[in-house]
């Protein structure tokens, strides 16, 4: 009898215990996937971003090397400070936002002379005569007097915005096409055109850097994508430098030219 | 003083003339080349050379093999460097690194910080612009470089795309192995180069469709126990594993809510399947269809508000969305061919999905009002589309045919981006299927 309890309850026990080993959560193994460590990011750009530098003010540089020696050498001289303080960027990208505006800003106002040329042209007229003309009619029409008179010497196309001929507009075109890198992860979004606007030598160099027209909306938090487009228009442009420009006789037609880059038929 | 008046006038009208006079032109064709990018060993002091040379190294080439995977870089080769890394923590000379036509560079310094601690510099430059585009200090364990790595990358690719990065993932996928009629099928999981990968189930029962929580480290997937699919709920810090609810019938493709407390599936009761959703919390379960046909692989738009699933009712399988409460069922797949899979984009744009016709098997995408279908790439068989956390790119799997004598059957994990135009295997030790790609990791 007793015998037959003892061999009962093991028999009992061992069932139990391989009821319980079978179930599905005593068959997965030990999972060992290594811990996500945390990383702890902290923003620097702020204290060390070098501001912008125009081409010419670079070739200046060039000659004096000592001069250049001590920018390298006070580049990163603020970055141990930073690690004592407690700011830890969470998000890298506002702080960048809110710096950037004054940098831009700053830009803006090195740029602005875009009519600059405008002020030499009227040199070459006898603002007298000019104005005698205006005098002599008081509709519109002397304007396009004026105008046609002003072109006549330099061009003997009759139309104002087309100066340069379809090849010559392809020449440049073709040029901006190569050098220009489209950053195709883009999402489609019809209002991503840029319009730079650039200034150049008769060499056809670069006379000044080139300048995005509404750069302001570059430094939109909204607004990452058209920074990306705007900052690849920009280095297309500086890559293009120095552009085969069309004959020097006509440097008054294409000193100033505006690139509309446009990625909407790309990016569809 | 009339003269004056006459001169400002006529100078005023100038420069509108001139201003109007400005020629435009319109690029709208560009080089479509991946960009050109320099990514230099990153520097440190003779000091810390011992523990720091072989991070230093390993470090440049995975941010290197990130970049170029990603179809939108092309890094170039560290032979053609003219300025050396020795200087590299220092202002880049820009003349050096345009004339290997590099448009992006990448810079940075290691450092040994507190004894243990890996103090990573790193800077983005844009050599064309001389400017610095991204600065950042990263702070962690010695051991934990690779990470490092790929959150550099993401912040290489998000300054540059305006697009998030998707390196600091992981994917999770069904590793199989063994003849086709008898396949051993475990859950795997790895960082998305393929490295740190784990087994995470031992092989034993059958897993299918894993799918990552998308606010923490849990996954829930379908195994069968005693013959019968039920949704399993695992915690991978943990390893806690639970069964979700236990329902009459057989539960299919499950996935969790944008918000992490949801899972949506397809509970298949009495030969008809319909769509579920369990509130994780309340473990409160309402159904959503109610149709004779088979309703299945739900997917939520990333605000949660609609949710896309694959329905037989119209006759053959295609593509429909609905609110998140069952209202407003629409199909929207039109274009012939049969659809499965659907998966809502975490950008929210596009759909993608399987496509069956004439014979093949497609993964393709399609705007949420089912315009703009494109196929992304076409095989003999493959499907199952995963997204990467910022939308771009898609995982999936892709089977080859077994011949006469029942070899040579594979099944591989696949990427290709929206482009369609780079597409990459995925390397696996075993076989690959049913790939989920989890969010940044936080």
């Amino acid at each position: 009898m007793q015998f037959s309890i003892i061999i009962s309850l093991l028999l009992h026990t061992g069932f139990i215990i391989l009821t319980v080993m079978g179930l599905p959560i005593f068959n997965n193994q030990k999972i060992d996937i290594p811990p996500i460590v945390q990383v702890e990011i902290l923003e620097i750009t702020e204290q060390t971003n070098v501001p912008e530098v125009s081409k010419r003010e670079i070739e200046e540089k060039e000659d004096s090397e000592k001069k250049k020696e001590d920018v390298k050498i006070n580049q990163p001289v603020l970055k141990p400070k930073l690690e004592k303080s407690d700011e830890k960027v969470k998000d890298p990208a506002a702080d960048e936002e809110i710096i950037k505006p004054e940098i831009v800003e700053k830009k803006s106002v090195v740029n602005m002379p875009i009519r600059k040329p405008v002020i030499k042209k009227k040199d070459n007229f006898d603002p007298l005569k000019i104005a005698e003309l205006i005098d002599m009619a008081k509709d519109t029409k002397p304007i396009q007097d004026v105008k046609d008179e002003e072109y006549e010497s330099l061009d003997s196309t009759d139309t104002l915005v087309n100066k340069l001929t379809l090849s010559e507009e392809d020449a440049i075109r073709s040029q901006f096409l190569r050098c220009w890198s489209i950053p195709i992860g883009m999402p489609e979004d019809d209002s991503l055109v840029v319009k730079v606007k650039i200034s150049l030598r008769p060499d056809g160099s670069l006379m000044k850097p080139p300048e995005v027209t509404d750069h302001q909306r570059m430094n939109k938090p909204s607004q990452k994508y058209f920074k990306v487009l705007a900052e690849s228009a920009l280095r297309a442009v500086r890559r293009c430098d120095p552009i085969k420009t069309p004959a020097v006789e006509r440097y008054d037609d294409w000193k100033e030219l505006q690139l509309n880059f446009d990625p909407r038929d790309i990016l569809r | 003083m009339k003269n004056l008046i006459q001169n400002i006038l006529f100078f005023t009208l100038l420069s509108i003339t001139n201003a109007v006079a400005l020629i435009e032109i319109d690029i709208t064709e560009g080089n479509r080349e991946p960009l050109p990018i320099a990514i230099t060993n990153f520097f440190y002091d003779d000091v810390d050379a011992v523990m720091l040379s072989e991070i230093s190294n390993n470090l440049s080439d995975v941010v290197e093999a990130d970049l170029e995977r990603c179809g939108l870089f092309a890094p170039i080769n560290e032979e053609a460097f003219i300025q050396k890394n020795a200087a590299m923590h220092l202002r880049p000379r820009f003349e050096d690194w345009r004339l290997i036509k590099s448009q992006a560079l990448v810079t940075g310094k290691l450092k040994i910080v507190d004894g243990d601690k890996l103090r990573v510099e790193f800077r983005l430059w844009d050599t064309l612009a001389e400017k610095e585009l991204e600065a950042l200090v990263l702070i962690t364990t010695l051991d934990n470089w690779r990470r490092i790595s790929h959150m550099i990358s993401d912040k290489v690719y998000e300054r540059l795309t305006g697009e998030k990065g998707y390196f600091d993932t992981r994917i999770l996928y069904v590793s199989e192995s063994g003849p086709k009629n008898q396949r051993i099928k475990k859950l795997a999981i790895m960082d998305q180069d393929g490295e740190n990968h784990r087994h995470l189930t031992s092989g034993k029962e059958l897993v299918l469709t894993p799918r990552f929580n998308p606010t923490k480290q849990e996954i829930t997937y379908l195994s069968y126990f005693k013959n019968l699919p039920r949704v399993y709920l695992l915690n991978i810090e943990t390893g806690n594993q639970e069964v979700v609810g236990d329902f009459p019938g057989m539960t299919f493709a499950p996935r969790f809510s944008p918000d992490g407390n949801k899972i949506i599936m397809s509970l298949a009761k009495d030969g008809n399947s319909d769509i579920y959703v369990m509130d994780l919390k309340s473990r409160v379960v309402t159904r959503l269809t109610n149709n004779p046909a088979i309703d299945t692989s739900p997917s939520y738009s990333p605000d949660g508000k609609k949710i896309t699933f694959n329905s037989d009712r119209g006759g053959s399988q295609q593509i429909y969305v609905m609110d998140n409460d069952g209202r407003n069922q629409k199909r929207i797949s039109n274009e012939g061919g049969n659809y499965a899979t659907p998966v809502w984009s975490p950008r929210g744009d596009l759909i993608a999905f399987t496509k069956n016709f004439k014979g093949n098997y497609a993964i393709g995408v399609m705007r949420t009002n089912g315009e703009g279908e494109r196929l992304l790439t076409e095989n003999w068989y493959q499907e199952a589309p995963s997204w990467s956390p910022n939308g771009r790119v898609l995982i999936f799997y892709r089977e080859t045919a077994a011949n006469e004598d029942g070899q040579g059957h594979s099944s591989t994990l696949w990427s290709i981006d929206l482009t369609g135009f780079n597409e990459r295997k995925i390397e696996t030790p075993q076989d690959g299927s049913d790939p989920a790609w989890s969010n940044l990791l936080q």
